[in-house]
């Protein structure tokens, strides 16, 4: 073959490949467009059915198993799912079951491909919520594929599956940080029933790992259960690793029991200036009145974060405001920056002034409005 | 004598041609091969859950602004609207000579606070900082002028959060874009210092209340070559070049950057023409020279829109800008290139970079200029020549017919007449459109045409954008 026939030949494959993408997207386009169009038309159809059958009981117009296998009508299902409470609920757990709705999914989440059936299927399973897919959603707890682990917690959290409580906590070490942050998001729906779990894992395992008690403490503290706060303590006592210290402190702030304020004391003298930044947000978002001095000792830390977070702190403490406005007048200017920041962010400058100009000031308020706004008045 | 270096010359064209065309069809494959998964993460996977999420980390929404009156206000509305559970909005006035300070004041009910400054980066002098009481969580920094990395720096320095959104004052965001880049912040977060976004022209599209409402390719033929090339840049290639953590480029239109890690390398550079591309390359060697583990990713479903120039005028100055920016970069990288202590990137994406972007105009022009002569001496193959240039044209016209049917999942552009005006833009597009760019490539080369740090689009703010034709 000489070069000028190699090169004939190339430009005929090129523009023969290129006349075949051309063909592909214009029917990719069609196809989706019209896919899109009757995949609408279907659904509305389902759902004014499905709809019909949740409230007459005695609805006799049919829904085919044929029609069960359509993803349409899977996403009516669901869409009508999240629009119902109550005795309903139970009606459209009947239509499910009857229609082999969910051994469908869990046959296509066992599948091993392709990816997207498989997701839908999980995601199917989630939304719908209905507890004969329990077990198949607890084994998909460990399936290889990251989003289908968080579609099946997201169905047992829905569900309110509290045996999967301990399994879901069980994969906070192996899991990606996206995965951990979706399990958190999932125990939160359980609520206080996820509380022990947590604390008996975050008891056992602190000393060793540290990714997934940290996870499991950030969480602890969003569900906001008091009974976690003397856990806690017991945990920031004894730990060792310095983030789970960290978290553990942030958690005892959230929480915002009285009874952890020693603790944190002892943690606003620590020598890692991360923890002592940390304690003076606890120490402040607790509200302890009695911790005023130690983080009003924090305006003069020889750390940024922790004067930063100090200053923060003493607007939400009883008395607090007035050690800043003390601390503006001072001899450190550090200190000084950082109260006039934190004044600002509390809005305390504008309360100031509002009392000024209503004719009742407190005895610092001239001296806060002069000091904060006269440079820029 | 001539002969044989017209002959050689033509060898050493064609094998940088093959070599081109292998790495495009390379990155079109592996960016295929990403795409087909985010596309179905991006379908069924439940992002809305960060919403209520306390694990998703809170974002400051850096805006540099110089002389923004006419859009400003509108801007810094339609981005507060954006679905993030916690943010901030730092707009950074760059010593603006029209209303854009007053404007922001007043819209905003902003007041000038005397907070301090940590100057983390050093900026221009800062004038004044003012912050707002009302829903919407803003900074305002007034600052002497010093361009648009300048303002980057300052509001970088003034943000009080871990990660920065920055992006300009001109662009549309869509509702979802930052929940889908900061996810892959919190996929990671030890790991990643930059989110890169996918930018989309939005000449003839239609917007309400800073919104768009339908996606539309432009009527006009140098905005809807630049629809073409977006799409070909952001979804044929970067795509692979993430998946390979040698991304060399975050668009400085859309990314989000890890704050500590932008100010361990100085910010983003003064005066540089490319400073996004910079600020990438030098995260990327900070990191591999510290031995630091890290990662840069571009996020294909974090869509913004832009408005791009649609006369030939505007374009020319734009490509030259931008081409100066490369050329800078290409000088200051030089050691990186081919270098196999800088992994993929210096050994595949950089180089690629420097290759395939900045010889490429002399190559292609090269190319063009030897023909007259190889006809005039008579050793053209007036054959062979014309088989030579149908492959380029048709090869040309596969890479876009690859990155439209990339662009296929993302469901924009599905009328007919869309439809039809790509096709034929992808076909028009090789036959003048390209080497008018290759001519404007060579201007910045050698050092032709007027550049401005701030861009080279007249400001005429994102209210009235849908309004056009």
């Amino acid at each position: 073959m000489t070069a000028i026939e190699v090169t004939q030949l190339s430009a005929l494959i090129i523009f023969a490949a290129n006349a075949l993408l051309v063909a592909g997207l214009i029917a990719l386009k069609t196809v989706h467009r019209s896919r899109a169009r009757r995949h609408h038309r279907r659904k509305t159809q389902y759902m004014a059915l499905i709809s019909r059958h949740v409230t007459y009981a005695n609805c006799t117009d049919p829904i085919t198993n044929r029609m069960a296998s359509d993803p349409a009508f899977l996403d009516a299902l669901i869409d009508v799912r999240n629009a119902v409470v109550g005795p309903e609920v139970e009606t459209l757990s009947g239509i499910v079951d009857r229609h082999g709705v969910i051994a469908l999914q869990e046959a296509r989440l066992r599948s091993q491909f392709p990816l997207g059936r498989r997701l839908r299927a999980a995601v199917a399973l989630a939304e719908l919520g209905d507890e004969s897919a329990a077990a198949t959603l607890m084994d998909h707890l460990a399936d290889r594929e990251p989003e289908v682990r968080i579609q099946a917690a997201r169905g047992l959290g829905r569900m309110k599956w509290t045996p999967a409580i301990d399994a879901i906590v069980a994969r906070f070490p192996v899991e990606t940080p996206w995965v951990r942050a979706r399990f958190a998001d999932t125990l939160l729906g359980f609520g206080a029933a996820a509380t022990w779990p947590l604390i008996a894992y975050i008891r056992v395992n602190h000393h060793f790992e540290r990714e997934g008690p940290v996870a499991a403490i950030r969480t602890l503290a969003a569900l906001g259960d008091d009974q976690a706060a003397q856990p806690l303590i017991e945990v920031l006592r004894n730990a060792t690793d310095v983030e789970v210290r960290i978290a553990t402190i942030e958690a005892l702030g959230l929480l915002g029991s009285l009874r952890s304020a020693p603790a944190l004391r002892n943690q606003a003298r620590s020598a890692d200036w991360r923890v002592r930044a940390k304690a003076m947000t606890a120490i402040g978002d607790i509200g302890d009145a009695g911790s005023v001095d130690i983080i009003a000792s924090g305006l003069n830390d020889a750390n940024w974060w922790v004067r930063r977070n100090a200053a923060a702190a003493l607007t939400r403490v009883k008395g607090g405001v007035d050690r800043l406005c003390a601390a503006l007048g001072g001899d450190d200017q550090y200190a000084a920056h950082a109260a006039a920041e934190a004044l600002t962010e509390a809005g305390e400058v504008g309360a100031a002034r509002q009392r000024l100009d209503d004719g009742r000031p407190l005895e610092r308020d001239r001296v806060l409005v002069e000091r904060l706004i006269g440079v820029g008045a | 004598m001539i002969h044989q270096v017209l002959e050689w010359t033509g060898y050493v064209i064609l094998v940088y041609f093959i070599l081109m065309q292998g790495y495009m069809t390379f990155l079109g494959a592996r960016s295929a091969a990403a795409l087909r998964r985010t596309h179905h993460l991006g379908r069924y996977g439940r992002i809305t859950e960060m919403l209520s999420s306390r694990t998703t980390p809170p974002v400051s929404i850096v805006i540099p602004a110089y002389n923004e009156a006419a859009g400003i206000v509108d801007a810094v509305r339609s981005m507060s609207l954006v679905r993030y559970p916690r943010f901030e909005i730092v707009v950074t006035n760059d010593g603006s000579t029209d209303d854009t300070l007053a404007l922001l004041i007043e819209a905003f009910g902003l007041e000038r606070v005397t907070i301090p400054y940590r100057p983390d980066i050093d900026t221009a002098p800062i004038k004044g900082i003012y912050r707002g009481r009302g829903a919407v969580d803003i900074t305002l920094i007034d600052k002497a002028s010093g361009g648009r990395a300048d303002a980057l720096n300052a509001g970088l320095n003034a943000a009080r959060y871990p990660y920065a959104l920055c992006t300009d004052a001109d662009v549309i965001l869509d509702p979802e874009c930052l929940m889908r880049a900061m996810q892959r912040v919190v996929e990671d977060r030890e790991r990643t210092v930059a989110v890169g976004g996918n930018i989309r022209p939005l000449n003839g599209s239609r917007l309400e209340l800073g919104h768009l409402i339908d996606a539309s390719v432009p009527k006009g033929l140098v905005a809807r070559m630049q629809v073409l090339e977006y799409i070909r840049t952001f979804l044929a290639s970067r795509p692979a070049w993430s998946e390979m953590n040698a991304l060399p480029l975050v668009s400085g239109a859309f990314g989000v950057w890890k704050r500590s890690a932008v100010i361990a390398v100085g910010g983003f550079t003064n005066g540089h023409l490319g400073e996004d591309m910079d600020l990438t390359m030098r995260l990327h060697r900070h990191h591999m020279d510290n031995r630091i583990p890290y990662r840069i990713v571009y996020e294909p479903s974090a869509v913004i829109w832009t408005e791009v120039p649609d006369t030939l005028r505007v374009l020319r100055r734009q490509r030259i800008r931008w081409h100066r920016g490369l050329m800078t970069a290409v000088k200051d990288f030089m050691p990186m290139t081919f270098n196999p202590r800088y992994g993929l990137v210096g050994t595949v994406t950089w180089a690629a970079m420097v290759l395939f972007e900045y010889l490429a105009p002399i190559v292609e022009l090269a190319g063009w200029l030897i023909i007259p002569v190889a006809l005039a001496v008579g050793a053209l193959n007036i054959a062979s020549f014309g088989w030579l240039v149908l492959i380029a044209l048709g090869m040309g016209l596969m890479n876009s017919l690859v990155a439209l049917l990339l662009d296929e999942s993302y469901g924009y552009f599905n009328s007919p007449s869309d439809t039809s005006r790509l096709l034929v833009m992808a076909m028009i597009e090789n036959l003048g459109m390209r080497q008018i760019t290759v001519v404007w490539r060579m201007r910045a080369l050698f050092g032709g045409g007027a550049v401005r740090s701030w861009g080279d689009m007249e400001r005429r703010g994102v209210a009235s954008l849908g309004a056009r034709p």
